[in-house]
């Protein structure tokens, strides 16, 4: 397993509270970009403009991958576009949600 | 991509504050009311002990509630900043010693009421000029700021024409639009305040409590359009005495909320999130209760009987409408703030709990509807003017007021 599948299995552990949904499921992290150094750096969405959790899970993106032994320093950068849509959720997801 | 920090969450102490006081509140008047029951079905409700009650009940709990709601809610659905945080803790402590100390005035001696008011009115000022320089901050404006702005200014009519029955009461001043100004104060504190203020904010927590996505909002203009022409269409009857205008005023309100409603149903049906919560089921069945409950309103104003059905309507629009939903939106806002409170530092470090798991879901169900069971029994009360069924109704309806209080607070034990 490399070092970027090693993240998004990382990123598995945090999920949107609200929703019960991991962050990978939910479509939320739009890409994830290493340096030779080993610092990591995450684009992520959120499912609405202003989420009240907003802090929280960027927060909690940024001390899971911190915790990858291999991972130097970690950018956590949260976008609003491309907004997020429903099509960017993985199967489980949607499955989650009872779709 | 743009990549962006807003940095917009509010302090969550100041919402918690206020959302606290309230509850406590909530609890003591349901306390004073059961103690005091007896009086009210007598008639002789307008005695101190009531006083105390209806104003903990009124200012205590539902704008205490409304204010810390606010303080939550406008960052998110404004993506601004609360203008002063600090500000808004001394508002706080204003507004929290102003309405206690009223309201026990109220209760031992309500002739020295006069000074607490003036405190309570002052933070409610304070609140107001809070909003204002927030709101004034937001990049750019959308139909949420009109709602929410038009609620406030609403909440600064009310508050004034309070204060101007006070006066005339008091010098005889405007004597002859008593009624006009009594009946004015009600449509804005309800109507104005409070259903504008749900609207706005259920536009903004529908779609994100049950994930829709790709709804249309060209519907929210009419229901502001439509909703707001009745609300002034109907106070201009009240001063011109006008059955006319009363009922275009009336229809128009039942309109407005029934597109609305309407305009929720296709939101809702455009979820992701197959399983609602049971709290937000709640709030949106507050909804459909609230267009009933102006249907009804509306249909009586045509027949005969308005003048006696009215209060026990607008009991109903109290209860079912109003205080369902920020009952049911309190379910989801208390575990939020408790959970970002405790949690938001563990998360992605240990397994922490989903928001649901901050509540017992199980006793939403029973509680909830035990609450609207009880309000349409005092309801049937008022109307058959039974005083029985009206104390049971109030005694059953108290106690699930207490257990929803101490359900909530439960979760601070999360």
């Amino acid at each position: 397993m490399n070092l970027e599948e090693k993240i998004f299995e990382e990123l598995k552990s945090v999920y949107d509270p609200e929703l019960g949904i991991n962050v990978v499921d939910l479509g939320l992290i739009y890409s994830v970009g290493i340096t030779e150094e080993n610092d990591v750096s995450i684009t992520m969405t959120l499912t609405t403009p202003g989420c009240p959790l907003h802090n929280s899970i960027t927060s909690g993106v940024r001390y899971c991958v911190e915790g990858i032994e291999e991972v130097n320093k970690v950018d956590v950068n949260l976008v609003w576009q491309p907004a997020w849509s429903p099509d960017k959720m993985t199967e489980d997801g949607r499955r989650a949600l009872g779709r | 991509m743009l990549p962006q920090n807003l940095g917009t969450e509010t302090n969550i102490k100041l919402p918690f504050s206020f959302i606290l006081f309230s509850l406590i509140a909530l609890v003591a008047s349901q306390i004073l009311l059961l103690a005091n029951g007896h009086m009210m079905t007598d008639g002789t409700f307008r005695i101190p002990e009531i006083w105390s009650a209806a104003h903990l009940l009124i200012l205590g709990w539902a704008l205490m509630v409304a204010m810390g709601a606010m303080y939550q809610l406008v960052p998110v659905a404004f993506l601004t900043k609360i203008w002063n945080e600090k500000f808004g803790f001394v508002q706080f402590f204003i507004t929290a010693a102003g309405i206690t100390s009223f309201s026990a005035m109220l209760y031992f001696a309500p002739q020295n009421a006069v000074i607490p008011g003036v405190i309570t009115l002052i933070g409610i000022f304070m609140f107001l000029f809070q909003m204002l320089m927030t709101l004034r901050t937001q990049a750019n404006p959308n139909i949420l700021t009109a709602f929410v702005g038009t609620a406030l200014v609403c909440l600064f009519l009310t508050i004034f024409l309070g204060i101007t029955m006070i006066y005339s009461m008091k010098t005889g001043f405007l004597g002859e639009h008593y009624q006009a100004i009594f009946k004015s104060h009600l449509l804005l504190g309800l109507t104005g305040w409070f259903t504008l203020l749900i609207f706005g904010f259920s536009y903004k927590m529908v779609p994100m409590f049950s994930l829709a996505h790709g709804f249309p909002m060209v519907q929210s203009r009419y229901v502001y359009g439509i909703y707001v022409s009745g609300l002034v269409l109907t106070i201009i009857s009240f001063y011109s005495d006008s059955s006319i205008l009363l009922k275009n005023g009336f229809f128009l309100l039942f309109a407005g909320f029934s597109i609305f409603s309407w305009h929720i149903r296709i939101i809702v049906k455009k979820r992701l999130k197959k399983k609602l919560d049971k709290p937000f089921s709640f709030a949106l069945s507050a909804i459909g209760l609230g267009n009933v409950i102006h249907a009804a309103a509306f249909m009586v104003l045509l027949s005969s009987k308005f003048a006696s059905l009215i209060g026990p309507l607008l009991y109903c629009y109290i209860l079912l409408w109003i205080v369902l939903s920020i009952v049911g939106y309190l379910y989801k806002i208390v575990p939020f703030l408790w959970w970002t409170y405790k949690y938001s530092k563990e998360i992605g470090k240990a397994k922490v709990p989903s928001l649901k798991e901050m509540m017992n879901e199980k006793l939403i169900v029973p509680v909830l509807s035990v609450f609207i069971g009880s309000v349409l029994v005092v309801f049937l009360a008022l109307v058959l003017k039974t005083t029985i069924l009206f104390n049971l109704g109030q005694f059953v309806l108290s106690v699930a007021m207490l257990i929803i209080a101490s359900s909530i607070f439960s979760v601070l034990k999360k």
